[in-house]
């Protein structure tokens, strides 16, 4: 067994140190420098399985590598450096130690090559994240962060519980390909389902990633929901489940995401989506479909955290991220609109953009299979994610009606940062090869066809000729100050009415019943005094004299009686 | 600023002015003809190459510019629809949510132009 040190040791050694070094740019530095030297170390990784410790009679494999897990490594370190060149202002200690620790468990998860270590660095995740909502200090962002990690922490819980039937089943803790059946692989399948926001485990993802700070949001969008991909690609590709799961995925999100006000709720709701697509290509399961899959994860991580990136440097200058509250902002703001566009471009898959190298392989492996209505789904959600992500994010901040709103441009390392993604998306949209070469299988792939091409334009620029058109004739619903409700109600409005009602039926009864019984002890009470009391006959005071005349009555009566 | 005032176009950034270009009333006209020529080129590209998609549906021209602007129109459609039904009052879920909260101003960089 050759020992190395595990990747994640890099990123829980800096987060131990940064609070002994002096506040400012050297903590900054460092938080820079540990995701490059983490790439350059999963870089040098030679492909095996290292790092074995004994554990309570288990064998733990803290390092598996291979070209699945070192393609999820890399844009995790990646991820983790934009986020943290984009947070390069922010002096808070929690949140800095937070997005360390955070993405040192999401890289520790995806090097995991057992089921304890992954449910080890799966509740790291949770644990750390939550930081990064709370720092928001704020009454919601509390209340909003306890149930984000309620939801995570019994992610963890139910995978626990499913490693342990596994292991009373199979007799081994190995997290490889499972097939769904027995408790255990079903309870794993789940835990895996809650963190991949499958349809109806979806909400904490939409209730949480907007209360976030605004930094933290970008650092949140990169690392659960993809490390939950990740454990779907590693321990449940090919399940034909998954295919109608994310086909699901893909769809629901895309109407939500078109009333939704705030922003950075819609671009959660577009992450859902995005997952979907990932999701139908594990379903989908062959080596094309992984590749998509790896390869979507990867450009979506970076287009996604752009587009978070551009409105969150709108919140920095502005305080809100509310749809119906901005507008024509790309007179004063107009590299983090260019950015933004790039990103709205990239997600929405326009040739030469990241999204269009990705995306199609599913799309394509999803045909090959012969799934004519889940492809059409997926085009459908394709037009879908140009509605809201491609169009609303951009158009109604910085386009669209003008808010009146004049701020400063973002800050320059935020624009280093979005420019840094927005230039990745363009490299990936332009010469995917380097990143084809990192997939987990070999790539025999052209994605820029002459009928791929026209055919996704077609589909882009005819659906924006529809959105214009619904603008012009006041069909299309405007922004407007709201929430939505979704499934989320149930829990946050629902089970509290219905406890509400219980508790407040509970406490009625009880009063009631106290009442009835104080009542009934009352009444004997006034009635035994009402009979035997002070005021009553019993107890009137008699002279002596009248004694001694009914002692002679008496003797009276028992004289006469001895005659007869 | 007032929105209805005219502002000094000089103060903005290049990049700013130009696109400004492309919220101006004048101009959506323009912007609205160009896509339309777009939207032909992009159909009538469909007869110059053999299409041979997964589908046949695949082969009708112009099928993905056809299903891309009824199923936005749809979707739009459905959206608006589901709006009525699900809209609440931004203060809905109280201060157990965000949504009706400020974001606190110690963490920002407000500052105009």
């Amino acid at each position: 067994m050759i020992s190395i040190l595990p990747t994640a040791f890099i990123f829980i050694a800096s987060a131990l140190i940064l609070g002994f070094l002096p506040r400012g740019h050297i903590r900054s530095t460092i938080l820079l420098a540990t995701p490059v030297l983490a790439a350059w170390h999963i870089w040098n990784l030679p492909v095996g399985i290292f790092s074995q410790v004994e554990f309570v009679g288990q064998t733990l494999d803290m390092m598996r590598v291979d070209k699945l897990s070192r393609i999820f490594g890399l844009i995790f370190c990646l991820a983790a450096f934009l986020g943290n060149l984009y947070a390069w202002h922010v002096r808070d200690l929690i949140q800095q130690v937070a997005a360390l620790l955070y993405a040192g468990a999401a890289i520790g998860a995806v090097f995991a090559g057992d089921l304890i270590t992954l449910f080890f660095y799966w509740e790291g995740t949770a644990l750390a994240s939550v930081f990064l909502i709370w720092a928001r200090k704020t009454e919601g962002s509390y209340h909003t962060g306890m149930r984000y990690l309620i939801i995570q922490i019994t992610s963890g819980v139910i995978l626990l519980a499913g490693t342990a039937l596994l292991y009373r089943d199979t007799g081994s803790i190995t997290f490889e390909r499972m097939t769904l059946g027995s408790l255990g692989t079903w309870l794993i399948f789940l835990s895996f389902g809650i963190k991949c926001a499958f349809p109806l485990l979806h909400n904490w993802l939409q209730d949480s990633y907007p209360a976030a700070t605004i930094t933290g949001t970008v650092i949140l969008s990169a690392f659960t929901t993809k490390l939950a991909v990740y454990a779907l690609a590693r321990g449940f590709a090919g399940t034909e489940l998954l295919i109608y799961i994310g086909a699901v995925m893909t769809l629901f999100p895309i109407f939500f995401a078109e009333i939704e006000n705030d922003l950075r709720r819609v671009l959660a709701y577009s992450l859902n989506n995005q997952l979907g697509f990932m999701v139908v290509g594990i379903g989908v399961g062959t080596e094309m479909a992984i590749n998509g899959t790896a390869s979507h994860a990867f450009a979506h991580i970076l287009y996604k955290a752009l587009l978070f990136m551009s409105v969150g440097a709108v919140m920095l200058r502005t305080g809100t991220s509310k749809a119906s509250e901005l507008g024509g902002l790309c007179r004063t703001m107009p590299r983090t609109a260019m950015f933004c566009l790039i990103g709205a471009a990239s997600i929405s898959a326009f040739p030469f953009f990241s999204g269009f190298v990705t995306k199609s392989l599913i799309m394509d492996a999803t045909a090959n299979q012969h799934y004519p209505v889940i492809w059409a789904i997926l085009v459908f959600a394709s037009a879908g994610v140009l509605s809201h992500s491609g169009i609303k994010i951009p158009y109604f901040t910085f386009f669209g009606h003008d808010s009146g709103l004049r701020p400063k441009e973002a800050p320059i390392h935020m624009q280093m940062a979005m420019g840094l993604t927005a230039l990745l998306c363009i490299i990936i949209g332009v010469y995917p090869d380097p990143l084809y070469a990192l997939l987990p299988y070999e790539v025999v792939y052209q994605p820029y066809t002459m009928g791929h091409v026209i055919g996704q334009l077609q589909l882009l620029c005819f659906a924006l000729l529809a959105f214009i058109f619904l603008m012009r004739s006041g069909i299309h619903p405007p922004e407007i100050r709201a929430v939505n409700l979704d499934v989320d109600w149930i829990y946050r409005r629902l089970v509290p009415t219905f406890y509400n009602i219980i508790h407040v039926a509970t406490v009625k009864f009880f009063t009631y019943f106290d009442s009835v019984i104080n009542d009934f002890i009352q009444l004997t009470i006034k009635g035994l005094y009402k009979l035997l009391g002070p005021e009553t006959g019993v107890s009137r005071m008699r002279g002596v004299g009248s004694m001694v005349v009914w002692v002679a009555i008496l003797l009276g009566i028992s004289l006469i009686s001895s005659y007869f | 600023m007032d929105p209805n005032k005219t502002e000094d176009k000089s103060t903005l950034p290049l990049l700013g002015r130009f696109l400004s270009w492309f919220t101006k009333t004048e101009n959506s006209n323009k912007i609205c003809l160009a896509l339309v020529a777009l939207c032909l080129a992009l159909f009538l590209a469909d007869f110059t190459y053999d299409k041979h998609g997964h589908f046949h549906i695949e082969e009708i021209p112009g099928f993905y510019g056809i299903y891309g602007f009824f199923m936005f129109t749809a979707l739009i459609l459905v959206a608006k629809v589901l709006r009525t039904l699900i809209k609440r009052p931004e203060n809905y879920y109280g201060d157990k949510a965000i949504d009706g909260e400020d974001y606190p101003n110690d963490q920002l960089e407000q500052g105009s132009k």
